[in-house]
């Protein structure tokens, strides 16, 4: 596309910018990545001009290039952006402009709790720029970190709700960071907590051994030895024994569930929780596997399953729709002889 | 002498745990769960005593006669032995009926039912309480 602006006001803004920059005395980031910290705080909107811009600059097209491709796009934000060279910040020096909106600002109050320092967990209150701020939970974690407590610490990866990493707490109940949507109301403030009852590594990370090591204990892998095999290697499955699997497969071990169940909270070293549970349902009623009698069989005691009490915080809660409290009734009653 | 429990460790760490009653945000339906249960217990207590009572000589039937014939405070009494019984009642059903039909387990279904299960325990208990 073309330019917007003159070449020259663009390399006169990032000579500024540069300059400013020298002077707070700041190490040079690499492009790429500054661009893509930046998307990642700004949401998916900004993401195409900054990374036209972060790709102009490495391919050695210079700033004003940059800035050329950036504002060709005509997106706001990369007028903020400040394209891969300078200041990230919106209150920046005189050569580029204030930004022409209002500020919202809402309270996020956020579970502190650093393992170096003797000192209690604490909730530190931030305040954020909703206008300046993707939609999602996770868009504010990464702000507050950039830009005013790098300390903070938080799980993270794929940023679109298959990965399973940014599960917390927030506004009392638990979800997926990337996929909670900030409520706008700015009067409010919002809270952000680990989830529940975990052993807490730091800020809103909680030690995921014991989940991890219950998910082991139901043998999660097909055992298909005593199965009837076409040419000795595969399991034929109808299209109707493989729809029995939907809405179970698509787990991604999060723990929302598991960690909203107050049975859970209580019991979580012998009760296997919601999360394990399905995934246990998941095995038996897969027409594959072969010990389908054993799967049924060790998860008769009092703890293992029946622990579950039918409160159905686990089922509200998935972030993909699923329901472990059903996969656990048919458990039970696969325990009377009626599998289904 | 074997290997340290996953409890044990972790407290050893130092590590805290995250807050859960205090911030959690309950839905209706675990509301309705926990609800369940205290009237459980508040039968179990309630029984026992009557049945303590009863075995050092009390006469509780003429007790009770007594106390619900007062004007208000013998309906409010009666409301609050007639809401226990009949709650728990309710939702021992709604529980059975979940034992045996897993598909009324779905989110919608189960908000819807304990709204019915709060409004229907409160009206017999009231009824209960007037008559």
């Amino acid at each position: 596309g073309h330019s917007t602006r003159s070449l020259a006001g663009a390399r006169a803004s990032a000579r500024a910018r540069e300059s400013e920059r020298e002077r707070r005395g700041e190490e040079t980031m690499s492009l790429c990545t500054h661009a893509l910290r930046k998307a990642l705080g700004s949401g998916v909107g900004a993401w195409l001009p900054m990374a036209a811009a972060a790709a102009a600059s490495t391919s050695g097209l210079g700033a004003s290039a940059a800035a050329a491709a950036a504002s060709g796009a005509g997106s706001t934000a990369s007028l903020k952006s400040g394209l891969a060279l300078g200041a990230f910040r919106t209150s920046a020096s005189a050569a580029v402009p204030a930004p022409q909106y209002e500020e919202a600002n809402k309270d996020f109050k956020i579970y502190r709790w650093d393992p170096d320092n003797g000192d209690k967990p604490r909730m530190e209150t931030y305040t954020v720029d909703l206008n300046d701020c993707g939609p999602m939970i996770l868009d504010v974690l990464l702000k507050i970190k950039d830009e005013q407590d790098s300390s903070l610490s938080f799980r993270r990866s794929c940023r679109e709700g298959i990965c399973g990493s940014c599960a917390m707490n927030i506004d009392g109940s638990n979800g997926l960071a990337c996929l909670t949507r900030i409520d706008k109301d700015t009067e409010t403030a919002s809270t952000v907590a680990p989830l529940p009852h975990m052993f807490v590594v730091k800020d809103l990370v909680v030690d995921m051994a014991n989940f991890y090591s219950q998910y082991k204990s139901v043998k999660p892998w097909l055992h298909s030895e005593g199965s009837e095999k076409v040419d000795g290697k595969e399991v034929y499955q109808s299209k109707e024994d493989r729809a029995k699997l939907d809405g179970l497969y698509e787990c991604i071990l999060c723990a929302c569930c598991s960690t909203s169940c107050p049975s859970y909270w209580w019991n979580s070293d012998k009760y296997l929780g919601p999360a394990v549970l399905l995934q246990a349902y998941r095995w038996i009623i897969d027409s594959r596997d072969s010990i389908t009698d054993e799967r049924i069989q060790q998860l008769d005691d009092a703890f293992k399953l029946y622990r579950c009490k039918t409160i159905m915080n686990c089922a509200k809660v998935c972030p993909k729709g699923l329901n472990p409290g059903k996969a656990i009734a048919k458990i039970k009653k696969a325990h009377h002889g009626t599998l289904e | 002498l074997c290997c340290e429990s996953y409890t044990e460790k972790q407290a050893k760490l130092g590590r805290p745990v995250s807050p859960h009653v205090t911030i959690y945000k309950f839905p209706i339906t675990a509301l309705t769960s926990i609800t369940n249960r205290v009237t459980g217990v508040a039968l179990s207590v309630g029984v026992t005593s009557i049945g303590a009572m009863s075995l050092v000589g009390a006469d509780v039937p003429a007790l009770m006669s007594t106390i619900g014939d007062i004007t208000v405070i013998g309906n409010l009494a009666k409301f609050s032995v007639a809401f226990p019984l009949v709650y728990h009642y309710m939702g021992g059903i709604r529980h059975l009926m979940w034992d045996r039909m897993p598909e009324m387990l779905e989110n919608a279904k189960v908000e819807q039912s304990s709204y019915i299960l709060i409004g229907a325990a409160t009206a017999v208990s009231a009824a209960l309480a007037i008559i």
